[in-house]
Order: structure tokens, then sequence, then C-alpha cells
């Protein structure tokens, strides 16, 4: 693609502006960590008086023996189980909607996607009250089904508890990515293995699995990533079944019972965790890479033929009212009856169970009006910032010559290796050390949210390679300077893609639970952080009532948002 | 050998049901090759795919080297793996994670019982060299250029001697130059390995040259079938001389007819008179399909005045091999295509000739 070849001050200064950007909110904040890593000792900030250069971080990390008995086992373990779990529920549900006469797929579709609108803790709460070894719905049903006394059978309070929980919530995320992979296989692939004389299942082993294991592979990568990067239920369901995986003991570090912050160690914890995410990401990368060399063989749009279940209709739609169930529905629906009649359950309840009382203790709690301010507050302001950043970068990485353009999509895509305990680490070492009272505001979560542009540049660039060159020269050969032919003909032809990466973000921003628990504070509480105080406190039916709330207000969106959520998006 | 008999499809988009193929019958005898022909839309592909297994036609027998792998009545349908065909795709479908070899040697590895693995070797190098690829047997197929595609397409195709090979749009995804070539190297190829043949396409000049015999579709039904130069010469309507690049098309009124098959027609437009071939009554409203390369263009007045008419030149487009004039003959435009002469000037006043015979004329429906 030719590229501009003089720019003119303002194309100089927004790329100046990008690259700025672009380093203060993700290299500061991890400079700063690989920094306090090697400075000691452990519970001082890397600039304050006294601290000084030191291994004792990396020493004390290497031998620490809870390190290789429980924190790496426990890791591994819920990542490997979670992701083997993951990956087959959310295979089967790609195949059923994508490849199959499964009948209403597009309301299934928009189901499936449920547990990523709402905020984790939500889905935390549900859980806990449906699968909870003494009260759980679940389990007083199985219990007086089959007769069975005291406790269970199901713990969510387990390593398997958790695992099954967190493949439920990740669920979502693995469908997007394989039903764009199984969208987009020329069907006629497949065709001409039939008409090779080669039957359904031999072609299903022979071609259709190898052609699409690429596409795979590579949200097997990524889903692997991303499950390492969790905290917010091994926090929630990890901590009281005494699960301690890697993000959770950074966060301990952090917040040590009854003893000082240990910033040394969080941040030396930290370093072979950024590492590791950033080898899985490359890894992804050229796994992509290999996946479109192999779309791009014919490279359309295809009508794809679905298969008839026939007697396979039945099962199908077990399944997937299985998932859907206990994903979506009954977590929501356990939500809104706790929220009015408490710990009562539904057969035994009377009608003087029934309260507004959750909701009137709701509402007048202070707290609950900071956080729905903060909430929106930093999820909007941290969506623009993010989308006008991605589309900076975007533009940067398509349009021009600059030899930042490698190191500025480097940056952008390592944003999704940084798991947000770490992010959210770096930003607070980094303003604790800077004497600017941002540490404690809402401002710092709008900083510290920042730091995703991985998918907002993704899309952007996307949407910069769709409009050809010519456009942009067409209008600077009928006079237009560069300034104002990116306000009159690139950011209007723009406009629907940074829509998309604005509504992405803001779900994201509504969703983060893990960076404002990090950098908590009484004036910048938000929802998510809220809802999880509430329910830890003993308050279940106030934090109900906000779930129930939060599901409220998801729901619509669920259905505005769908045409957005596709795969290359969430993909980054 | 193939026999196609009162064919149906329908297909239900969410603006009503759409009848997509609607009672088609033909046959390809042994080693003939044979085209639909016709638009996008008119139900040649989904007639295809009826033969090849990978549509369910819902009317209709199909019955391939004597064997019937569909019959709507009977209950019968062979799915497309058990048919003895290989097809070629329009996107010519070739795996990407396979190289030119194991492309080609698919049909061989999937047929039971196994063939042996020295047996594969030899019929696949066989067929690669018969379609010119034996060279890049090793090339991963992402590294094919179309033209290459689609040998391979046609090596697969044809590796495992199925009785019947089927074409879907088989060159339309090759450049101009290149389909050329590869059009009279698939005819040759074709007739040298004497397969049976059914090839769809909706490029006139593919189906003519290739095929032996040649149906033209329209909205779901053979609207036309015959050989080549029967369809071309002879066309049965307006649609099909039309489809087959009669572009001059222009009213007319019979005033008179002969017992030796000739017409006297007054055109519309001028009032000028032509003498043709055809067998319609007097006062009989009519269209005269003129082909531009049948007409003559000259700049003198001809001394036979009998189907010569006047016009003066509107535009003029060189083409290389000659010249194509739009000639204006008075209240109707004629196109013309005049070989080797120098370009004329728009303006200029010229003659065209008509010759009596070679051209169609259609009695207009009433309405």
């Amino acid at each position: 693609m030719p590229k501009a070849n003089n720019l003119d001050w303002t194309a100089r200064l927004v790329i100046v502006a990008g690259v700025g950007a672009a380093i203060y909110l993700i290299g500061v904040p991890l400079t700063m960590l690989a920094f306090a890593a090697l400075r000691g000792p452990a519970d001082f900030l890397p600039l304050e008086p006294g601290a000084r250069w030191t291994f004792e971080n990396i020493h004390a990390l290497l031998a620490d023996p809870v390190i290789y008995t429980r924190i790496l086992p426990d890791t591994f373990v819920f990542v490997a189980g979670t992701v083997a779990l993951v990956f087959c529920i959310a295979f089967v549900l790609a195949w059923l909607v994508e490849r199959t006469d499964l009948p209403a797929r597009e309301t299934w579709f928009s189901l499936i996607l449920f547990p990523l609108l709402v905020p984790t803790p939500v889905l935390a709460i549900a859980w806990i009250l449906l699968m909870g070894p003494n009260a759980g719905w679940f389990n007083v049903a199985i219990r007086a089904l089959l007769g069975l006394d005291g406790q269970g059978p199901i713990n969510v309070f387990s390593m398997p508890g958790l695992i099954v929980c967190q493949a439920l919530a990740s669920t979502p995320y693995v469908f997007l990515l394989l039903s764009a992979t199984l969208r987009s296989m020329d069907p006629s692939l497949e065709e001409a293995s039939g008409a090779s004389g080669a039957s359904p299942l031999s072609t299903f082993r022979r071609i259709t699995l190898p052609v699409l294991l690429p596409g795979l592979l590579a949200p097997a990568v990524l889903i692997t990533l991303i499950t390492a990067e969790q905290f917010e239920l091994p926090l929630i369901i990890g901590l009281p079944a005494k699960v301690t995986v890697f993000s959770y003991r950074i966060y301990f570090e952090l917040n040590p019972l009854g003893s000082l912050p240990n910033y040394g160690a969080a941040a030396a914890l930290s370093l072979p965790f950024v590492a590791f995410g950033i080898t899985l990401l490359m890894i992804y990368n050229r796994l992509i890479r290999r996946a479109e060399r192999y779309v791009t063989v014919t490279g359309k749009a295809f009508r794809q033929r679905r298969l008839p279940l026939r007697a396979w209709r039945i099962p199908a739609l077990a399944f997937t009212t299985l998932y859907v169930a206990v994903a979506a529905l009954c977590p929501a629906a356990v939500l809104l009856w706790t929220s009015f009649f408490g710990y009562a359950l539904p057969l035994s309840a009377t009608a003087k169970d029934f309260s507004l009382g959750a909701y009137q203790h709701l509402f007048a709690n202070r707290a609950f009006w900071i956080g729905l301010e903060n909430t929106l507050v930093v999820a909007t302001l941290s969506a623009l910032i993010v989308t006008a950043i991605g589309a900076l970068l975007g533009w940067i990485i398509t349009r021009s010559r600059s030899r930042w353009r490698h190191l500025l999509d480097f940056l952008s895509v390592m944003s999704v290796g940084i798991p947000a305990v770490i992010a959210g680490l770096g930003v607070m070492i980094f303003y604790l050390s800077l004497p600017i009272g941002l540490y404690g505001t809402v401002w710092i979560l709008v900083v510290a949210y920042s730091f995703r542009f991985a998918t907002t540049t993704r899309l952007a660039r996307a949407g910069f390679m769709q409009i050809h060159q010519e456009l942009e020269e067409a209008s600077a050969t009928s006079g237009a300077r560069w300034l104002a032919t990116q306000r009159r003909i690139l950011i209007p032809l723009m406009r629907p893609v940074l829509i998309s990466g604005f509504v992405l973000l803001f779900i994201v921003g509504v969703r983060e639970f893990t960076i404002p628990l990090v950098l908590f504070s009484q004036d910048n509480v938000v929802l998510s952080v809220l809802l999880w105080q509430l329910f830890q406190y003993g308050q279940p039916a106030p934090a109900a009532a906000l779930a129930s709330l939060i599901i409220a207000v998801a729901l619509p969106v669920v259905i505005v948002a769908r045409r957005y959520l596709t795969a290359r998006t969430i993909a980054g | 050998m193939l026999r196609v008999t009162g064919l149906s499809k329908s297909f239900a988009p969410a603006d009503g049901p759409v009848r997509a193929v609607d009672d088609v019958s033909f046959e390809i005898a042994d080693a003939q090759c044979y085209a639909l022909l016709g638009p996008s839309g008119c139900g040649k592909t989904t007639a295809l795919r009826c033969v090849a297994g990978l549509e369910q036609p819902e009317h209709g027998r199909i019955e391939i080297a004597g064997r019937v792998v569909s019959d709507a009545a009977a209950g019968i349908f062979v799915p497309v793996h058990e048919r003895s065909i290989g097809m070629v795709f329009q996107s010519y479908a070739i795996w990407p994670h396979l190289d030119v070899f194991e492309n080609v040697a698919y049909p061989l590895r999937v047929q039971r019982p196994r063939l042996r693995k020295d047996e594969i070797v030899r019929r696949v190098t066989e067929v690669l060299t018969i379609v010119g690829m034996d060279a890049l047997a090793s090339r991963p197929a992402p590294r094919l250029s179309g033209g290459q595609q689609q040998r391979v397409a046609l090596a697969r195709a044809i590796v495992r001697n199925p009785s019947l090979l089927l074409l879907d749009e088989p060159l339309s995804n090759l450049d101009a130059r290149l389909r050329e070539a590869m059009r009279r190297e698939l005819a040759a190829l074709i007739k040298r390995i004497g397969i049976t043949a059914l090839f769809v396409t909706h490029d006139q000049v593919e189906a003519l040259s290739l095929a032996e015999r040649v149906a033209v579709m329209s909205n779901g039904r053979i609207v036309q079938e015959g050989a080549p130069a029967e369809v071309y010469g002879d066309p049965k309507d307006l649609f099909v001389a039309r489809f087959l690049g009669a572009t001059n098309v222009i009213g007319g009124r019979v005033e008179a007819s002969a017992a030796d098959g000739k017409m006297r027609i007054g055109l519309d437009c001028n009032g000028k008179t032509l003498i043709l071939g055809g067998a319609h009554r007097p006062g009989d409203v009519v269209d005269v399909v003129l082909r531009p390369e049948n007409l003559t263009l000259t700049t003198e007045s001809p001394s036979d005045q009998i189907n010569a008419v006047p016009g003066t030149i509107v535009a003029s487009t060189f083409q290389g091999n000659g010249v194509e004039y739009d000639v204006d003959i008075g209240g109707a435009m004629l196109r013309v295509f005049s070989p080797g002469q120098p370009q004329l000037a728009p303006g200029a006043s010229v003659w065209i000739g008509v010759p009596a015979s070679g051209n169609s004329v259609f009695k207009r429906k009433a309405g």
C-alpha cells in the first residue's frame, strides 16, 4: 500500500501524541514494575528514601517453597482444567450454532454471550448461591430428589468447582472466536471431499479438522493466557477453596494479613508472569497469521451449509439449554429471587418472606451512588481514551511510514498479555511514587483501565485497511489539508468502527473488578467492587439486588451489542 | 452417461420460496461434453449440485452411468460421496493444509478397499503429468496461482476415473488471458480422457467452444438445447438470441411472405424494408435480431439497394481486429462490427448491408 511520504506538522503531532500515550499508559507502569522488582527492602516503594538496588526480591521469590508446592501446581491445574473444559463446551456450542440446523440459533447466540456482559462477581455470587455446599439451590434440589442429608453433593468451593465456574464464565470468548473460525471456512472444501468419495465422518477428520486447526489452536492459546490472568473467580471462589493461583498471590502480597504491602515481592512475582503472557501472545499471533493464510486461499463470505441434526436434535438442545441455564438463566433467577426473598428457598417461601428491603438498603447506601457514578465515569472516559488511542495507533500502523509503528504495534498487542492485577500493580507503584495526588481518586482508575488498547487498535487497523488510500488522496488532490481530510473523509468513514470499539470497551470498563480492587479507596469504589464487598460482609440480599440491577441494565445491551461482538474485536 | 428427468428444486429464502430448478430434463451421452448455459440465478448451478448430490431435489430422477442416484418419487438419494463423480468447484476448493500431491491423492486415499501406496503414487503422478503439474507436486496449496489451482482441481476430479465430471464455472476465477488458454487446454483434455462431462457457465463463448451440446437455461428451465452451432445459428427466442450475443433488436412488421421462406419486413423506425428468411405471416409484428458481425458497412451507396440501410455513424470503438460502430439508422441504433478497414469518424454517412439469412426474426408476443 502506498504511504504518505511528506506529512505536515499536524500529522507529525498526531504520531507523537499516539506514541506518547501508548508509552505512557503501558510502558511506564511496566517499567516501574521491573524497577520495583529490583529495589528493596520489599515493603518500600522503589523511589522512597531508603530504597536501594537489590536482588533480594528475586531471591526471596525463588527461595519460597510455596511457589513450588502450591502456586505453580494450583495455577497449572486451574488453567489446564479450565482450558480443556471451556474448549469442549465452546466448540460444541459454536458447532451447533454455526454449522447445524439447531432451532432458534439467534436466540442461543445472544444467551450464550450473557456471561461476557456482566461483571464476573455477579456470576460468582450467583454460582455460590446455586452451588454452595449447604444452601445452594442445586444442592438442596439434588438432596431432596435423592433423599440425601447433610452437605453437597456439589461444592463450588473446590478446585473442580472453581474450574467449572471459570469455564462457564469464559465460554463466550472462546465461543465467539470459534464461531468466527467455523464461519470463515469455505464449504466447498468439504463438498469437494464428499465429491471425492469421502464419507461425512472421513471428511470431518481429514478436511474439516485439519483446515480448522490453526483457527482452533489460536483461541486455545488465547484462552490459556486469559485463564492464567483470571483473578475474580480465584479470589471469590478460589480463596475459600484454598486454591492459590499466581494472580491471587500477587494481590495477596499487596494486601497481606496484618502486615505492610510487599511491593517488591509482588513486582518480582509479576515479571515471570508477564514474560509467560508475552510468549503465549507471540505464539498466538503466529497461529493467527497461519489461520488467515488458510482462509485466504479463497477468502470470501460463504453461505454455510448446515448439517441436519435429525435424531441428535434433542441431545443438542439439551446441551445448549444446560449451558444457558447454568451460565445465564439460573444465575439471573437466583439473584433476582434472593434480592426479594433473601435466603428463603423458592418452594418453602411464603408471602411474608417477600421484601423490598434489600433495594431500600441499597439505595440508602451512599457507596451505591458513588459507585454508580464512578462506574459510569470510569467506563465512559477510559473507553473514549482507549478508542481514541486505538484509532491513532491504527492510523500510524497502517498509514504512516513512522519508524515507531512496529513498536506501537507490539505495545498494543502486548496489552493483552498483561493481567489486570499486574496492570493495577504497575499503576499503583507508579502513582504512589509520583506526588501528584492521583492515587486513591477515580482518575487513577481511568488511567489504569486505559492500557487495554489492543482491541481498539486491532479494530481501527482493520477499519483503516478497508478504506482505500485513494479516498484520502482524492481529498488531498481536491485541496484538503491533512487535518481536513481526516475530519471530513476518514473519521466519518471510520465511525462504525469507532463506535463498536467504544461500546466494547465500555462493557469491559463496567465489568472491570480487579483493577479497582487493587487500587481501591473509599472514594473510587465502583459497582463491581461494592457488590463483592456487600456479599463478603454478609449482606447477600443487597448484593443480589445490586447484581439484579446490573443484569437488568446488561440484558438490553446483549441485544444491541451482539453485532459488535465479532471475534476479531475480542481477539485483540 | 447422465440422464436427468423432471428435476425440480426450490429454496425458501425470507421473501418467499423460489423454484431454482423447474422440471429440467436432459441426457448426456457417454464421453460427451455438455454445458448448462445461462445468466446468474437461472438455476444451472443448483441443477449441477443436484447431480453431484450436494443438494437433494424435490422431484425428478437422476441416473449416472446407468445407476439411479436420485429418485424423489422412489425415495432414493445416494449421498454425494457414494456417487461416481469428480467435481471442479468454482473456487477450486483446494485444501490449504495439503500439498499438490496430497490434494490429488485424496480421492484415492479415502477409497475403500484401500489402494496400495505405489498404486496411488502411480495414478497421481499420471494425472499430474496430464495437467502439467508433475513438477509442482510438493508445493503447498496456499502457494498456488489461480491457473495452477485449476489444474490441481481438475486432476483431483479425474484421478479416480469417475463416470461423470462436473465443472462449476471452471474458468470464471481466472483472468481473461489465462481463461482463453485454459479453455483450449480443458477442451483438449476432456476429449483426450474421453470422460462424460457436465459443466455450468454463464459465458457463451466458453459453452459454445467447449461443449458438444448446450442447454440454455432461464428461470430454472431449459429454454433451448442443441449443438452449439444450432443454438447459435437458430435461437429459439429473443432471450436465447440476446444471451448468445445478438445485440441488435429492431421492431418491424411483416408486409409479405413468400413460399420460398422469404419475408418482406418493414422496419418501424425508418420505414425501410428488409428481405429476410422466415415464415411469419403478413401483418405479424416481429423483432428482427441482427448480429453485429453479420452486418457489413460501406461508405458508398451499394448498387443493389435490397437490404441496404443508410445511416450515420454516432460512435466508433477501435478493437484491434476491427472497429465497432454505433450507427443511427433513423430512430434506431445498430451496432456493426467491421473488420479491417480504416476507422471512420462519427458523422460519416454509411450503408449497412443486411444478409438475407443468418438472422432471426421472432414474432412479438401479444402484450
